[in-house]
């Protein structure tokens, strides 16, 4: 009776969807606050974001029955499925996505200017097709306002998708939207992080305001992601007995480890501790966080890793746990 | 649900009739075609219960529900599942993508992906029965007379007198579904 209809394609694609929703997220703000202090993060953020989710998507789309027909989710809008939102919503991400990253594209064209004649006619005409760096300025705060609602909605829609599904009683609650959004702003920033990292732009010096950025940012969406599950497992446990009976998936059940240890240890609790110890300097009036590229290629190589096992155990979890059979008396 | 011009098909299932047979299952499979290792309909077991020698056993035969207010109707993202006048819940499977979110929504675990096509489908009532005049394949099979089909808007329908004679309830009333699948137990 209980089939595992959605498996590891739906699983990548809500921890893709939720790692461009986040990159997108920190960096529209990287652009909106702090001026050229946040440059860095911005530009990394806004070449990230598109990707995973377009990736994500191609893994729907192949998860489908039948794949050539997707077409048919933007023959119409269906107000009462979360799906149909969500499949317009991930179109019009994607589609403002692409167009800012291609705003944060580092322009070559600037060296041309100093080229031969002819070149540089064809360099004038491009950037004057292509804007000026201040209207460039300008169309990337636009595009990151704009975007920024649909970041967030992005990060969220899949726990509604899940989570108004009363047929799955692990999934069925308000507070799932609420985790997957902070897990994915926070798995979002953590590739950011990750990129820096491996880029090695993340140790030097001037980054030191954006590497407190994105440390402290984490800190915050992985304490926030410990507030939305204390109260996930309390009001599962205290619930009617189908819900009650779900959480036990969980609490001894065949995803326990999963969760206690992919989630909650390697992607909530190490990551935590890691990213506190260097930002810990700074909170004793110290000049700079204790940085490393080790440990924060480390940290937000953890953070992926846990919010991906997070949608694995949720995915799965819920799938299982059904309305307790009951015969009609 | 009193005397109306318009019809609700719908069930009446009186579970002490029911003796495990299985043939409204073979039935259904043989008249729609269901994929090998599929079920559009199914018998449900509770116990044996008591002590011995005194044990009970009861079967529970189901299906689609065709819910009034159906789960699976509100998240279909193509608007491929819909409900006809008559109350059948139905799938139309040029706008069906297999997506199965509708499998998830389904309280009953009524339906399936037919891996071949590629859509989700599930019990019609055997609407192409109905629609001629007939009863579907599965209640016209049952030798123990468990399964009955019918209008519930009539009144002088089997299922609107059983109804009105028997006491009677549904699986999952919580759910808020409303089936027009009814038991007498």
């Amino acid at each position: 009776m209980e089939s595992i209809e959605w498996g590891l394609l739906v699983v990548n694609y809500l921890f893709l969807a939720g790692v461009s929703a986040g990159a997108f997220a920190i960096s529209a703000i990287g652009t909106h606050v702090g001026g050229p202090r946040f440059r860095h993060v911005a530009q990394v953020g806004a070449l990230i974001a598109p990707w995973p989710a377009m990736v994500g998507v191609g893994l729907l789309v192949l998860d489908l029955g039948r794949p050539l027909a997707f077409y048919n989710l933007f023959l119409t809008v269906q107000y009462t499925s979360p799906m149909s939102i969500g499949a317009w919503l991930l179109s019009v991400f994607i589609l403002l996505s692409l167009a800012y990253a291609a705003l944060w594209v580092p322009a070559p064209l600037d060296n041309l200017l100093r080229a031969p004649t002819r070149v540089q006619d064809v360099a004038h005409f491009a950037r004057w097709i292509l804007l000026s760096p201040k209207a460039i300025r300008r169309w990337r705060a636009i595009l990151a306002t704009a975007g920024f609602p649909v970041s967030l909605s992005v990060g969220i829609y899949t726990g509604i998708l899940l989570g108004a599904v009363p047929s799955r009683p692990f999934w069925n609650t308000p507070m799932l939207a609420q985790l997957f959004l902070f897990s994915a702003m926070s798995t979002g920033t953590a590739a950011v992080l990750l990129v820096t990292a491996l880029l090695g732009t993340h140790r030097a010096n001037r980054y030191e305001e954006e590497r407190r950025l994105l440390v402290s940012t984490d800190i915050v969406l992985i304490v926030l992601e410990i507030f939305m599950l204390i109260p996930f497992l309390l009001h599962h446990a205290l619930s009617p007995w189908s819900s009650a009976s779900s959480i036990q998936l969980i609490l001894g059940g065949e995803f326990t480890l999963w969760f206690w240890i992919g989630t909650i240890l390697l992607g909530i609790l190490l990551p935590l501790a890691i990213e506190g110890y260097e930002l810990l300097p700074v909170t004793h009036k110290a000049s700079a966080t204790r940085h490393s590229l080790e440990l924060s290629a480390a940290s937000s190589a953890l953070v992926l890793a846990g919010g991906f096992v997070l949608r694995y155990v949720f995915v799965y979890a819920g799938q299982v746990s059904h309305f307790l059979p009951v015969m009609a008396h | 649900m009193g005397s109306n011009n318009k019809r609700r098909w719908g069930m009446v299932i009186e579970t002490k009739r029911c003796i495990d047979c299985k043939a409204c299952m073979v039935a259904c499979e043989v008249e729609n075609q269901v994929p090998l290792g599929k079920h559009r309909n199914w018998v449900g077991q509770e116990g044996p219960t008591g002590k011995f020698p005194v044990l009970g056993l009861r079967f529970e035969p189901g299906n689609c529900m065709h819910c009034e207010n159906p789960p699976c109707l509100r998240v279909c993202p193509t608007g491929a599942t819909y409900r006809r006048e008559d109350g059948l819940v139905l799938v139309d499977y040029d706008k069906c993508i297999g997506c199965r979110y509708c499998m998830q929504a389904c309280p009953y675990d009524a339906r399936y992906l037919d891996e071949q096509r590629g859509v989700v489908d599930k019990c019609t009532f055997c609407v192409h029965r109905l629609d001629a005049g007939q009863l579907p394949a599965c209640v016209e099979t049952c030798i123990g007379g468990a399964r009955h089909a019918g209008d519930l808007n009539d009144p002088n329908s089997e299922v609107a007198r059983l109804l009105a004679r028997n006491d009677h309830t549904v699986i999952y009333q919580e759910a808020g579904t409303r089936p027009a699948v009814y038991y007498i137990s």
